[in-house]
């Protein structure tokens, strides 16, 4: 117990000698890990975007312009019959017509000239969760295109595509990005800690003329280079919280983003506690780089 | 208790030891004398680990030190106990903290360790000092600690290089006389100085060397 006591009162003391390199490097952390926490929240948000989309992948079938009831109908239990089909929703070509005086006032006028409804009946199919892969609603979606009384499908899942290529681009670059800021993070960390390490150099000697062992020695900077990381990720942590809810507060509404803006999520808890310790690792790792010459020597 | 056999050690060009040959034994009283350069540091840190013999063998109760890992030296050194010159002390820890240090590298608990250091520092008239921080001492008040810190895990061996090279004649006496006190209790001390005081205090074996070698071993006049 006395040596516990004893080793963490050394890193803590070691930190409050070294305190101005320790506020550096825990600025320092916190800035960098900040930058890739921004990263990261970009990436969480896109994947949750695209997630949302994915989850809701629809169709919509226009049909003829003249065909017959009973064929609509027909059509309608059909798709309603398939498996892949999660929903169906009807759109007469009165109520196209209504939506879109509803949707765009202003161009009223435009259709309002025309003797005949130009709009043509539709439906909206959502697609089952278990049949959203690409190929098979590539497939379904060809099959209703053949069938009778069909005159066009539109059908989004090529911009879904594009956006899941480009989260996964993202996320490589994202990966890239926090590799580089890792490493500078490493970086700031072992040279705050070689400096505390020269700092009580001669402690050190004394340490090893007593019979220290060479972890004796090396725990008390692994333990400064955690608490330093740890601080750098706990706050980098508030800085992208706040940074984050000023965002939400100062866009929500302003319509800059489409509504967009209100669908934003922060982290996890665990993902919150994930940086943190990401954090603790990266310091505890810059540690050991330190002292790894130390634990080596006589 | 500790054999040296052929050894030489150089720095460099420079032959700090050339081909010493040397037993002590438990007990024993060894005063390592000659001048600046002869190489009674080298000796004592290739005995305590700090450096390796370019040739030879040294056993330290019966272990090779030549041939311990680096991992192993600490043990080595938690069986002996090392007083140098300048003190080596952590000045912004107190007394206690310093003296403490030995026993809390090896684990020992707070009460043996509490039980250790006020015996010891009794033992080298520091009881009333140990909540005393060691840069605030004097020169031979530091000394002291230094040399409690060496016994408080009792060592079987005492190395000390130049203990008195930093005092003056009357501290030298007070130290030696400490010394003397250790070693009669069955201490095996090893004591490294050019300080004829001492060598006349102590009254022990007296192994002089020069330039890197042994000139002369002799029991000194009880």
């Amino acid at each position: 117990m006395k040596r516990i006591m004893y080793l963490l009162g050394e890193a803590l003391s070691g930190m409050r000698a070294n305190r101005t390199s320790m506020m550096i490097g825990v600025v320092t952390t916190a800035f960098t890990i900040t930058s890739f926490g921004v990263f990261a929240l970009l990436y969480v948000n896109l994947k949750n975007m695209v997630g949302e989309v994915q989850d809701d992948v629809q169709f919509i079938v226009y049909l003829d312009e003249d065909l017959a009831h009973d064929r609509s109908q027909a059509i309608k239990k059909q798709l309603q019959s398939e498996s892949a089909v999660a929903s169906l929703f009807g759109t007469t070509q009165k109520a196209a017509l209504e939506d879109f005086y509803q949707q765009f006032p202003s161009e009223s006028l435009l259709l309002e000239t025309l003797d005949e409804n130009p709009l043509p009946a539709s439906l909206t199919v959502t697609v089952r969760p278990g049949f959203q892969a690409p190929d098979t609603i590539s497939a379904f979606v060809a099959n209703v295109k053949a069938l009778e009384g069909v005159q066009y499908i539109r059908y989004s899942q090529e911009w879904i595509d594009t956006l899941s290529l480009f989260v996964r681009y993202f996320e490589l670059v994202a990966l890239v990005i926090g590799c580089i800021l890792a490493l500078a993070t490493v970086t700031i960390i072992a040279n705050v800690i070689r400096l505390s390490f020269h700092a009580r150099r001669e402690e050190i000697e004394i340490l090893r003329l007593i019979g220290a062992p060479s972890h004796f020695i090396a725990i008390p900077y692994l333990v400064e280079g955690s608490l330093l990381g740890m601080l750098g990720g706990g706050i980098s942590l508030v800085l992208l919280k706040g940074g984050f809810e000023f965002f939400r507060l100062e866009f929500n509404g302003s319509g800059w983003f489409h509504g967009i803006d209100s669908t934003l999520i922060f982290f996890s808890i665990q993902e919150a506690v994930l940086l943190v310790i990401g954090g603790l690792v990266l310091g505890c790792g810059s540690s050991l780089f330190s002292v790894y010459g130390v634990m080596k020597s006589r | 208790m500790i054999q040296l056999f052929h050894v030489s050690k150089c720095y460099g060009r420079c032959a700090a030891l050339n081909d010493v040959t040397l037993r002590i034994d438990k007990g024993d009283c060894v005063l390592l004398t000659g001048p600046s350069g002869a190489g009674k540091t080298t000796l004592l840190k290739l005995i305590f680990g700090a450096e390796f013999p370019d040739e030879g063998q040294i056993l330290v109760q019966n272990r090779n030190v030549a041939r311990l890992r680096a991992s192993d030296i600490p043990y080595l050194r938690r069986t002996m106990g090392f007083v140098l010159q300048d003190f080596k002390l952590l000045p912004h820890k107190t007394v206690f903290n310093n003296v403490a240090l030995p026993l809390i590298i090896q684990g020992a608990s707070t009460f043996d360790t509490n039980r250790k250091v006020k015996e010891v520092l009794a033992a080298v008239g520091l009881g009333h000092k140990y909540s005393a921080l060691t840069g605030g001492l004097s020169a031979g008040e530091q000394q002291r600690v230094c040399i409690a810190r060496a016994l408080v895990n009792t060592p079987m061996i005492l190395l000390a290089d130049e203990p008195t090279g930093n005092l003056d004649a009357h501290l030298t006496e007070e130290i030696t006389e400490l010394f003397q006190s250790i070693h009669a209790r069955g201490t095996t001390v090893m004591l490294a100085t050019h300080n004829n005081q001492v060598v006349e205090q102590m009254k022990g074996r007296i192994v002089q060397l020069h330039s890197g070698r042994v000139l002369s071993d002799q029991e000194g006049q009880v």
